[in-house]
């Protein structure tokens, strides 16, 4: 019987395509998804609408113009007022919070367990798990532009914008999407068992403190472009092209780096 | 060529050893029952052998290659404890999700051939959540049957289990040695019906192998004897001690063990004017055989 035996694996291509499929299915048919779709959509509409609405005589209103709810007038990492903080890259939690429940998900229920008894790589894991968050990432700035524009019509706030520098911060923030996603999905493979610290640290993160404290002592320093936070603090309506090729490079370099860390943290660690 | 080779296999969890210099021969198309106390390293040796954990010295092979050859890892089914499925989605799904993962051609096909294989076709479209424990573990052999494997490895699969999904799982287990030609690896402290199905056993104690044998073996290691009842039982027992080597009292029965058959224990009984109410002839099984092994020896 031995001597018919053929041993055969699949190849990175066909893992990493059967894997993606899993999770993509997963992702369209978690209802969590669609929830913070909805609520990156509300927050921008809700800020904004709040915020332009009619103000006490003397007060001035926080967002002079409607793209200010994507992204800064000017890259600051140092935060003066919270028109500067909150803007798209708030999506960057969001999405920090998804992974975490995603990644979560994968361990309460047994699907980690399953998926590495199989000739499946922990390489293949953090790969279609970044992917899958990237683009979660990616669809959500697309519901909290969305949800900006709306705001911003319904309040008649200024539209007025560089199109080419918006065009260039908002596909920046997209790209960025990639190595938040790694990020979090290396910070949920750390404490895979401990699902609050999880959310806990991918919230942590997210909020960008460490940058905004780091920017603190070096004030605003483009060297902390070189952080996820800081690029996506420099893809504002000041941007050029300079601005996307700097946020590509960030944030593939930080994925492979998370990935790489997150590859062999799984394959030195017992999965179960 | 043995399904599995383990040679001096050792895992710590922390200062505790739960492996200490395991040994394990796995021939080729046997179901080899895995026997052993809570605690004993039966489930570890499993999820070492799946690639859940690692060990911390040893060596495995699994069909002659590494146990890190991921081409041998292709052909390796697995259930531990239950099956990683969503309790949201159908069996069906489920089931496709782990073909995806399998990168499984025809997926299809393969699902609706081990649902056949599991007798599960008429559940397919019902949710994981909604099965019955006896359909989820069915369904964990299911999927560990996709991508045609040429090892199982099954912890505690009829653990929890009703009479009938018993006889199910066991009937389920004997068709898929016949059908895949596999090698089935699988832990179970229901050793009844673990009897019922394994060509070999081990028997794991303290986180090493104490005994490794064929069902053959295991036959010829459990005799038979002559179980009686009678009024006086104390009087009984030491009247049969006098002319058989081997008379104990167990279970409410005495047991005489050397005696060749009933009718020469009757007629001396009787000679001696003991009535005899109850006398039937029985073989010791692989529970009390496991019994007596863990009772009389102890691992050094």
């Amino acid at each position: 019987m031995n001597k018919e035996i053929k041993f055969e694996s699949p190849t990175f291509f066909k893992r990493i395509k059967g894997m993606l499929g899993v999770d993509f299915y997963r992702l369209f048919h978690t209802p969590m998804f669609y929830i913070f779709l909805a609520v990156a959509a509300i927050i921008p509409a809700m800020i904004l609408g709040m915020t332009n609405m009619e103000t006490a005589e003397g007060v001035t209103k926080l967002y002079t113009n409607t793209w200010q709810i994507v992204a800064a007038n000017e890259p600051l990492y140092v935060v003066n007022s919270i028109a500067e903080y909150a803007n798209m890259n708030m999506v960057f939690i969001f999405g920090g919070i998804m992974v975490s429940i995603f990644i979560g998900h994968d361990y309460k229920s047994g699907y980690v367990k399953q998926l590495f008894t199989t000739h499946a790589k922990k390489q293949d894991y953090m790969i279609s798990k970044s992917l899958v968050g990237a683009f979660s990432m990616a669809c959500m700035c697309i519901t909290y532009l969305i949800g900006g524009v709306l705001a911003g019509a319904l309040t008649q706030a200024s539209f007025a914008v560089n199109a080419g520098s918006l065009i260039i911060a908002l596909l920046s923030k997209i790209v960025l999407s990639l190595g938040w996603a790694s990020l979090y999905t290396f910070l949920n493979v750390i404490f895979r068992k401990f699902f609050g610290i999880s959310i806990a640290s991918s919230f942590f993160f997210g909020t960008g403190i460490l940058i905004i404290g780091a920017a603190a002592i070096v004030g605003n320093s483009s060297i902390l472009n070189i952080f996820l936070y800081g690029s996506s603090v420099y893809a504002c309506l000041s941007s050029n092209i300079l601005t996307l090729v700097v946020c590509v490079i960030v944030s593939v370099v930080w994925a492979i780096i998370y990935n790489v860390l997150g590859t062999l943290l799984l394959t030195k660690s017992d999965v179960y | 060529m043995n399904a599995i080779e383990i040679k001096n296999l050792t895992k710590n969890f922390g200062e505790k050893q739960a492996l200490g210099g395991l040994n394990m021969t796995v021939p080729v198309g046997s179901i080899y029952g895995f026997i052993g106390e809570n605690g004993s390293g039966k489930s570890t040796t499993e999820k070492i052998i799946c690639g859940l954990m690692h060990a911390n010295g040893g060596e495995i092979k699994l069909f002659d290659r590494p146990l890190s050859d991921p081409d041998v890892r292709a052909k390796v089914g697995v259930l531990i404890e239950s099956p990683g499925c969503f309790p949201n989605i159908s069996v069906w799904n489920n089931l496709m999700l782990q073909a995806a993962n399998l990168s499984i051609e025809n997926p299809e096909q393969e699902v609706a051939k081990v649902l056949k294989m599991v007798r599960m076709e008429g559940s397919a479209s019902n949710k994981y959540k909604n099965c019955s424990l006896g359909m989820k573990q069915r369904i964990g052999i299911a999927m560990a049957l996709l991508g045609n494997p040429v090892l199982l490895v099954l912890d505690e699969p009829i653990n929890g289990l009703d009479a009938d999904g018993m006889r199910i799982m066991r009937e389920v287990l004997v068709d898929i040695t016949k059908t895949y030609s596999c090698t089935v690896l699988v832990s179970s402290h229901i050793l009844g019906e673990l009897e019922k199905i394994a060509t070999h056993y081990g028997i794991i104690r303290g986180g090493k192998m104490i005994k490794e044998m064929t069902a053959a073996e295991l036959e010829a290691n459990c005799p038979t004897y002559v179980a009686l009842k009678a009024k006086d039982m104390e009087k009984t027992k030491k009247l049969l001690e006098r002319k058989f080597d081997r008379v104990v009292e167990e279970n409410e029965y005495i047991r005489v063990y050397d005696a060749e058959k009933p009718e020469q224990i009757v007629k001396y009984l009787f000679d001696n004017k003991i009535t005899v109410s109850e006398i039937k002839t029985d073989k010791i099984n692989l529970e009390e055989y496991y019994i007596n092994l863990m009772d009389n020896k102890e691992v050094k």
